[in-house]
């Protein structure tokens, strides 16, 4: 059986949402940094036991450093949310706590998945530190650019999804 | 007329699709792109797909900026989503020529925001790794001055012994080793210092001519000792009287010197002093230290002013290398710059120009002369009470027995803050050696107390700080408490006697 489920990508800008999904469809990297304006809509199938699979509908949202701003008309029937910030660049998460009650204001009782991105760009002893210092609990340490656990991410998330429905 | 031509451009740039609920095309006018009638919408994008169906036929929706790769050819477009009797009508706006000019300015925006970003971050962390280098460094030569102290003054007891010649040379063996260490600690400190931006150039008048002769005097002997020629040569138009740093000036063409001294096997040293040139009350006179040294090769010869970076090989490595970049950093502070030429195998020449105002008839000039202890300790006619406050055992045995040797003292211990003020109150003594870092309170803070003290046999009683802390603003605030002179760990005996004797005269 096959179902369809909207995930919304949202952060502020330059946190690597595009390089994830990129890294997560077709498993490639690019260092170029594209701004990404409006919405980029992708699509991955995957298999999440022998009988079912869920097509993954990813919207890769425009950055932005205010989420207050982000189109209502993009989270319309969303099902699932990553929100991802930059583990390099504090700026994409002193605000946290903020985002995320915003964002559960917008998308009341829709998963979502907090997501620190860059892991290669800091040791495991300065994420730990941040972490502490910035009170930070996320989901998944992720590099859009090693790979690292960018699968088990959307993985998770679509069995969660799907174990709702 | 109007209307016609409305008509004519008012659906350039716009679809208009027709589908019914389940997603079925109807009609499409294909202006933009192909959508297939009794297609599924669904096929055509995954953005169909993901429409919310509970909002599907209740509401007009209107979506903006949605990317559609079609083929290899991307649409931005802006989407209106009508609820319509026969199903939905699409209405797709092609704004892709809008949008990679909006795309074009955010790209540079966000790019912009980011590099800031992080060279804000950079910046901090250089900041903080330069903060911790420092208080490293401070801290570093704080703890091994202390032990220093003692090493110095033990050996300067040693040498006032019999010894057998064996001994004697083994003596001054340790002592150079010692003075050696005891430099490399200032030029360590000196680095941190013009690093944090601590280090003041304080300008006075001073005598050129002495200067000159000064170093010419003691790179003689220096050189002799090594087997070298040391020839010193100076223009006799040079002003007498300058007013700078004479300190820090020493400071430089000291470490060049010595750094000539320290490469040079065979030959000797060439040092010159000429005036460049003088106008109004300034004058620019060059600096100049020859040798016949091992020389330096060509890519090295950037790398030798640099921290910590010796280019020679191991058999000759003598010091940290400090010398030539503190040079390097004093001369910047003076306004100069050190420059070099040097040929690997013949030798080097150092040399920089400065620009110094010279004074023609100087009010005062700072008197670096000093006064021998033998005629201070003869105008002492009988035995001073002195109270010694250390709390560091080593050092204070050290210094009780330095000071005990010239039988000149009465030498009372205290090795607590807190018992010192009570001490001074019931003893009348002529003059308190007192450390700084002190248990329970510091030696600031007593010196201040007891200048507070309403009786003049207490308040004023000749304070000497003794002390590891040596940066200016410490000692500056040591002054400022009361202390009327303040010696920095580690120092030699005669240093030490010397003070004291000045200050009981």
């Amino acid at each position: 059986m096959l179902k369809s489920k909207k995930i919304v990508v949202l952060g502020h800008f330059g946190v690597g949402k595009t390089s994830l999904i990129r890294r997560f469809v077709t498993n490639t990297f690019s260092d170029n940094y594209k701004v990404t304006i409006g919405v980029h809509i992708t699509k991955k199938v995957i298999e999440i036991s022998a009988e079912d699979k869920v097509s993954l509908i990813l919207w890769d949202l425009e950055g932005t450093d205010d989420i207050v701003s982000i189109r209502n008309s993009y989270l319309l029937g969303t099902h699932g949310a990553i929100f991802v910030f930059d583990v390099s660049r504090p700026s994409t998460f002193q605000q946290l706590s903020s985002d995320l009650a915003i964002l559960n204001e917008k998308l009341p009782k829709v998963p979502l998945m907090i997501v620190g991105n860059k892991a290669d760009l800091v040791s495991e002893v300065e994420v730990k530190a941040l972490f502490e210092k910035y009170a930070l609990k996320v989901d998944f340490l992720t590099s859009a650019k090693t790979g690292k656990t960018v699968n088990e991410l959307f993985l998770n998330l679509a069995l969660l999804l799907t174990a709702d429905a | 007329m109007l209307k016609k031509l409305k008509e004519q451009y008012a659906n350039e740039n716009k679809q208009f699709t027709l589908i019914t609920k389940a997603g079925l095309v109807l009609e499409s006018d294909q202006a933009i792109f192909n959508i297939p009638a009794n297609s599924s919408i669904f096929e055509f994008h995954p953005f169909f797909e993901s429409l919310p169906t509970e909002h599907m036929g209740k509401e007009e929706l209107n979506f903006f900026c949605i990317h559609l790769t079609l083929k290899d050819e991307i649409y931005i477009v802006d989407i209106k989503v009508i609820p319509k009797e026969e199903g939905l009508l699409l209405i797709f706006y092609d704004l892709t020529s809008h949008y990679n000019t909006y795309q074009s300015i955010t790209q540079t925006r966000n790019e912009s925001v980011i590099k800031t970003e992080l060279t804000v971050i950079k910046n901090k962390e250089l900041v903080e790794r330069e903060r911790f280098k420092n208080r490293f460094i401070q801290n570093f030569s704080h703890e091994l001055r202390n032990p220093l102290t003692s090493i110095m003054a033990i050996l300067g007891l040693l040498c006032d012994t019999k010894l057998t010649y064996e001994q004697e040379k083994m003596l001054d063996f340790l002592k150079e080793s010692n003075t050696n260490l005891r430099l490399m600690l200032e030029d360590t400190l000196s680095i941190g210092m013009i690093d944090a931006g601590k280090l003041n150039i304080r300008n006075s008048v001073f005598d050129l001519h002495k200067l000159i002769e000064l170093l010419d005097f003691t790179y003689k002997a220096k050189a002799k000792a090594k087997g070298l020629n040391f020839e010193c040569s100076w223009d006799d138009k040079l002003p007498k009287y300058l007013e700078g740093d004479r300190l820090r000036l020493f400071q430089v063409v000291t470490n060049i010197l010595d750094n000539a001294l320290k490469y040079t096997k065979n030959g000797g040293i060439n040092f010159s002093v000429v005036l460049n040139q003088k106008r109004a009350n300034l004058v620019n006179i060059r600096f100049e230290v020859a040798d016949t040294g091992l020389g330096i090769a060509k890519e090295n010869q950037n790398k030798i002013f640099e921290s910590f970076n010796q280019v020679q090989s191991n058999e000759i490595r003598k010091g940290v290398g400090l010398g030539l970049t503190i040079a390097k950093k004093l001369l910047e502070l003076m306004g100069s710059s050190i420059k070099m030429e040097s040929t690997l195998g013949e030798g080097s020449r150092f040399y920089f120009d400065i620009n110094i105002p010279y004074i023609l008839f100087p009010k005062s000039i700072s008197n670096t002369k000093s006064k021998s202890k033998d005629k201070n300790s003869k105008q002492l006619e009988k035995k001073y009470k002195i109270l010694l406050v250390e709390d560091d055992a080593y050092v204070q045995t050290t210094l009780f027995k330095v000071l005990l040797k010239t039988n000149r003292f009465k030498i009372n211990l205290v090795y607590d803050g807190s018992l010192v003020f009570q001490e001074v109150v019931n003893n009348n003594y002529d003059l308190i050696l007192m450390d700084v870092n002190l248990p329970n309170i510091s030696g600031n803070q007593i010196t201040k107390l007891i200048r507070d003290f309403p009786f003049k046999n207490v308040k004023n009683v000749p304070i000497v700080g003794i002390t590891a802390n040596a940066l200016q603003k410490d000692i500056d605030q040591y002054l400022e408490a009361g202390m009327q002179k303040v010696l920095i760990k580690p120092f030699e005996n005669e240093e030490l006697l010397q003070t004291i004797f000045t200050l009981l005269k």
